[in-house]
């Protein structure tokens, strides 16, 4: 025991080593024994095929050239969106571009955006949560992006020209020679590969932005301005992997040893407090729990007293956090904040009268966030597709659509939404709910009431079980109305249900270690559908409940590989077929993006990803002068 | 009186041990990690691998069992260390962060706490004095029923008067946070009015419980105090009837009052979490709740030691409070 004891005593009282790293140690998870050869070598064995460079605001406005406004602004400021046409027609005045940029836009002009948490960090490279994707969007660098479609590009803000490889394991980009970080600095295609390096470093904790970039093999600066990335694969998803956000290698390269946290010496305090950005905008200010402010970078849009780039409609942008909801709301409608997502209840009760229309109007429109309950394929009750089934056609789908989610989110069957060109043409049929099909699959599964308590059981492996089950959800009403609903209705099949409401993190807990019976979650949509991969593939990260099916793990691996867009599409379609088949989840419904917007806001187009999470997304939003 | 400080003070020393370790062995066997909501909330294309996770497991030293984290927080606080570590949200010395917070916290609940007791104490001599009569009962009636109006519903009422439907007239308060966006552009006298007019708010919300609370706590005590021996004498030798009130019945109740004060000490500090929420008040109270929630275990344990370290010296200045406060009382 002493001995235990003085051992204990040596491991914590005993020196522990400092945080730091070598400077060798930089890059030390790139895969080893690759040396890139000369650009030289390369131009003599590669084929160049041009990728698209594009700007996505030249883009959009192409696109709303053919699109007629449905009405005047006036009107649409007056109208109240009651109905999918009036909606449609707001969306079409309010979410355009301006017609004269010289004369209709407030160059001055702020805009007061909600978030809901403060961002943990102002390092892109530690960016982890969506606030942190909404502040790192406007103030990053980055050379790729993609359009409301999904449609990867470059961006021709930064760079000159794209190309890939013919057999699409090199990428060459050479990147504009206009561009300088918030200080001064140049930035050049050495940042590019610096960053690179330092996300690939085993000492720096870099919480998400390493997948996809640990699919490279290389990415080297060849001169101030060219690039190439060296891919490990031919692979399809190669044009995602590109995508990391990058950082000034000036400043990185000299403190990142001493302290690869990036987080915890005085120096790196310094520039998570007034970082050096390379985007559109730069941090102003910010205060901590309360509000981060952003202004518009001159040198962004200006290079040697000319304008390069298009400026950004905003002079400042202000972030604020406000946490609690019913104070956000009072926030939007008082206008201390000028846009926010509403709740499907506050759409239909808060919403409609005067008060709400007289600083402010309202939107919708589809986002493939699908909700759902999860099925554990490896607890007994849910072991067989049929009692999986039983629950999808014992759950009454329509009340759900009707009374919890007030008629407004449309119902969702499947992994892909039915307007993606993942989804098979013909899986726009839902669910209704039949008792009598539901006890017809338990009777056949061997879920019997053998006892006559009411509740079904089976005998598994000699122990008679009964089909009483827990379902978790986060801790938030709406959630668990849905749960109680599906409660009460499978108390009319004989299976008993508990509704267990979680903190987030013990819900987190519970479904990474596979912990649980069923539960109630979500997901938002990636750009590509392989990233579903880990939510299907058999063992990946986000299969929660250990659903598994060969065939669509080999169909996975296949539409990676797959170039020909047609025939990739059929795989993914084939996917969705299959794993609608196995339901191991119950698909419930899509939440549309509802926002309330300021009446002063101008701009606001939606992708798949809400409103800001595409290219241009948020740099598409402006403010009019006013008249 | 040093001896028995000094025993105190190592009683002290010897609970706030017992308490950190309980509370640090609670936290790091609750479910999750602090880095379980960064495996739920980064976007989809951008997941942390298992092979990932493992790594910054080893990085933020959480790949080792929970008594050995325990020894080795130990050794950061302990003396001469004395380093609250690093909290991994805020991105900043966990001491940073709380000192960040402590001219908020203070601002807020000491003025809270203060104000409860400056008013408290009239008023819960008055409720003694005019016990019965219609007036105390209507009065008291109000201060049961603000008691038991919970202090978001009425944050949330008062702001849909001020900021929404008085906006725009002098009678407009501020929504949220504690200095208005031109803070640093205002005049001193200018900066002082707009932390005021912020501070109006949470500090009404804060405090009306606490009101009803402490003066109802002196009226159940005067009223005691009344019904004893001491004022029928105090009576019967023709002193008035205020005099009885304040000098004979009042000190007696101050034993009590001054446990109450003790046990308020750390309010002063932590906050309030509901309330700091709902106004965007920088304070003490959101800090500890939020690190709660992203297991932002240097920040939990460097908040523990304080509100601990507080409880303790409370419960200390209480007892010395006490041997002035009543003569009967003297420590050796």
């Amino acid at each position: 025991m002493m001995k235990r004891l003085a051992a204990l005593f040596l491991v914590t009282f005993a020196a522990t080593p400092m945080l730091a790293a070598k400077p060798e140690d930089l890059g030390d998870l790139i895969p080893k024994g690759f040396n890139p050869p000369t650009l030289a070598e390369l131009e003599k064995q590669v084929k160049w095929v041009d990728r698209d460079v594009v700007d996505s605001l030249k883009l959009l406005r192409e696109r709303q050239a053919d699109e007629k406004p449905a009405g005047t602004v006036a009107q649409a400021l007056a109208a109240k969106n009651v109905s999918p046409q009036a909606n449609k027609a707001i969306l079409s005045v309010l979410g355009r571009l301006p017609a004269n940029e010289k004369t209709d836009v407030d160059w001055d002009a702020e805009w007061k955006r909600h978030i809901n948490f403060d961002v943990k960090s102002t390092n892109p490279v530690l960016f982890s949560s969506v606030s942190e994707s909404d502040v790192n969007g406007l103030t990053g660098f980055g050379l790729f992006s993609f359009d409301w479609n999904f449609n990867a590009f470059a961006s021709s803000d930064t760079v000159k020209s794209w190309q890939s490889s013919e057999d699409h394991l090199y990428d060459k980009v050479v990147i504009r020679d206009d561009l300088v970080w918030s200080d001064g600095t140049p930035i050049t295609a050495h940042d590019v590969e610096f960053s690179f390096k330092l996300i690939m470093t085993e000492s720096v904790p870099v919480p998400a932005v390493r997948s996809g970039t640990d699919k490279l093999k290389y990415v080297k600066a060849y001169d101030d301005h060219t690039l190439v990335y060296f891919h490990q694969e031919s692979l399809a998803t190669n044009d995602w992997n590109v995508n990391f956000p990058v950082i000034p290698r000036h400043i990185y390269e000299r403190t990142w040893a001493a302290d690869p946290s990036l987080a915890t010496s005085d120096e790196h305090i310094k520039y998570e407090k007034d970082p050096v950005s390379g985007g559109p905008y730069k941090i102003a200010s910010r205060s901590i729990g309360s509000e981060i402010v952003l202004t518009r970078r001159e040198e962004y849009y200006m290079h040697e007293g000319k304008q390069v780039r298009d400026k950004p409609y905003f002079k400042t942008i202000r972030f604020k956090v406000i946490q609690e909801p019913g104070v956000a709301f009072l926030a939007l409608k008082g206008g201390d904040i000028d846009d926010l997502i509403l709740t499907p209840q506050q759409w239909r009760t808060q919403t409609t009268d005067d008060d709400f229309y007289k600083n402010c109007t309202k939107v919708y429109d589809t986002e493939w966030v699908s909700f759902h309950f999860l099925w554990n394929c490896q607890n007994p009750m849910f072991a067989d597709k049929r009692t999986r089934w039983a629950m999808t056609y014992a759950f009454d789908h329509e009340e759900m659509l009707r009374k919890l989610r007030y008629s407004l989110d449309p119902p969702a069957n499947g992994i892909f939404h039915p307007a993606s060109p993942w989804a098979p043409p013909s899986s726009a049929t839902y669910i209704k709910r039949d008792l009598d099909k539901a006890e017809e699959l338990l009777d056949a599964a061997g879920w019997k009431d053998s006892d006559g308590d009411g509740i079904r059981d089976k005998v598994v492996d000699g122990k008679k079980i009964k089909f009483d089950f827990g379902i978790l959800c986060a801790s938030r009403q709406d959630r668990i109305d849905i749960c109680n609903l599906l409660k009460q209705n499978l108390k009319e099949v004989g299976i008993e249900v508990t509704v267990r409401p979680l903190d987030f993190a013990v819900l987190q807990q519970k479904l990474l270690e596979h912990s649980f019976e069923a539960s109630f979650g979500g997901w938002g949509t990636g750009t590509d559908p392989d990233t579903s991969e880990n939510i299907w593939g058999t063992n990946q990260e986000r299969n929660y409940g250990f659903y598994s099916n060969p065939e669509v793990d080999k169909l996975f691996a296949a539409g990676r590989k797959e170039f020909d867009k047609e025939k990739r599409r059929a795989i993914y379609q084939k996917i969705h077929t299959l794993i609608a088949e196995d339901q191991p989840y119950t698909w419930l419904f899509y939440q549309n993006a509802y926002y309330g917007f300021n009446k002063s806001m101008r701009g606001y187009v939606f992708s798949p990803r809400g409103p800001y999470h595409y290219s241009p997304g948020s740099g598409s939003l402006w403010k009019p002068v006013m008249k | 009186m040093v001896s028995y400080l000094i025993r105190r003070l190592l009683l002290a020393a010897l609970t706030l041990l017992l308490v950190t370790f309980v509370v640090y062995a609670l936290i790091r066997n609750m479910p999750g990690t602090p880095l379980t909501l960064d495996l739920a909330t980064a976007d989809p294309s951008k997941r942390i691998s298992k092979q990932e996770e493992e790594r910054l497991k080893r990085t933020y030293g959480l790949d080792k069992p929970w008594y050995i984290g325990y020894f080795v927080w130990l050794r950061k606080v302990a003396p001469p260390n004395f380093d609250l570590g690093y909290s991994m949200f805020e991105k900043e010395p966990v001491s940073r962060s709380i000192a960040k917070r402590l001219g908020p916290t203070l601002l807020l609940s000491g003025t809270s706490l203060f104000l409860a007791y400056v008013l408290s104490v009239p008023l819960g001599l008055y409720f003694s004095g005019r016990s019965g009569r219609w007036e105390e009962r209507t009065l008291s009636l109000g201060m049961y029923m603000l008691y038991s109006l919970p202090s978001f519903v009425a944050a949330l009422m008062l702001l849909t008067l001020f900021y929404q439907k008085l906006g725009g007239t002098d009678w407009e308060l501020p929504l949220q946070g504690m200095y208005s966006s031109n803070f640093s552009e205002l005049s001193s006298w200018g900066q002082l009015v707009d932390i005021g007019r912020h501070l109006i708010l949470p500090l009404a919300c804060l405090t009306y419980g606490g009101l009803a609370y402490d003066s109802r706590f002196i009226k159940a005590n005067m009223e005691e105090a009344l019904r004893q021996d001491y004022v029928r004498t105090a009576r019967a030798k023709g002193a008035g009837y205020w005099r009885i009130v304040v000098v004979h019945a009042f000190r007696n109740t101050l034993i009590p009052f001054v446990t109450l004060l003790g046990l308020s000490l750390p309010a002063l500090l932590s906050g309030a979490v509901i309330l700091e929420g709902i106004f965007g008040w920088p304070g003490m109270g959101q800090l500890f709740f939020s690190s709660i929630g992203r297991r932002d275990y240097d920040a939990i344990m460097g908040l523990t030691l304080m509100f601990t370290t507080l409880t303790l010296l409370g419960q200390l200045l209480a007892d010395i409070l006490y041997a002035f406060v009543d003569p009967r009382v003297t420590y050796r």
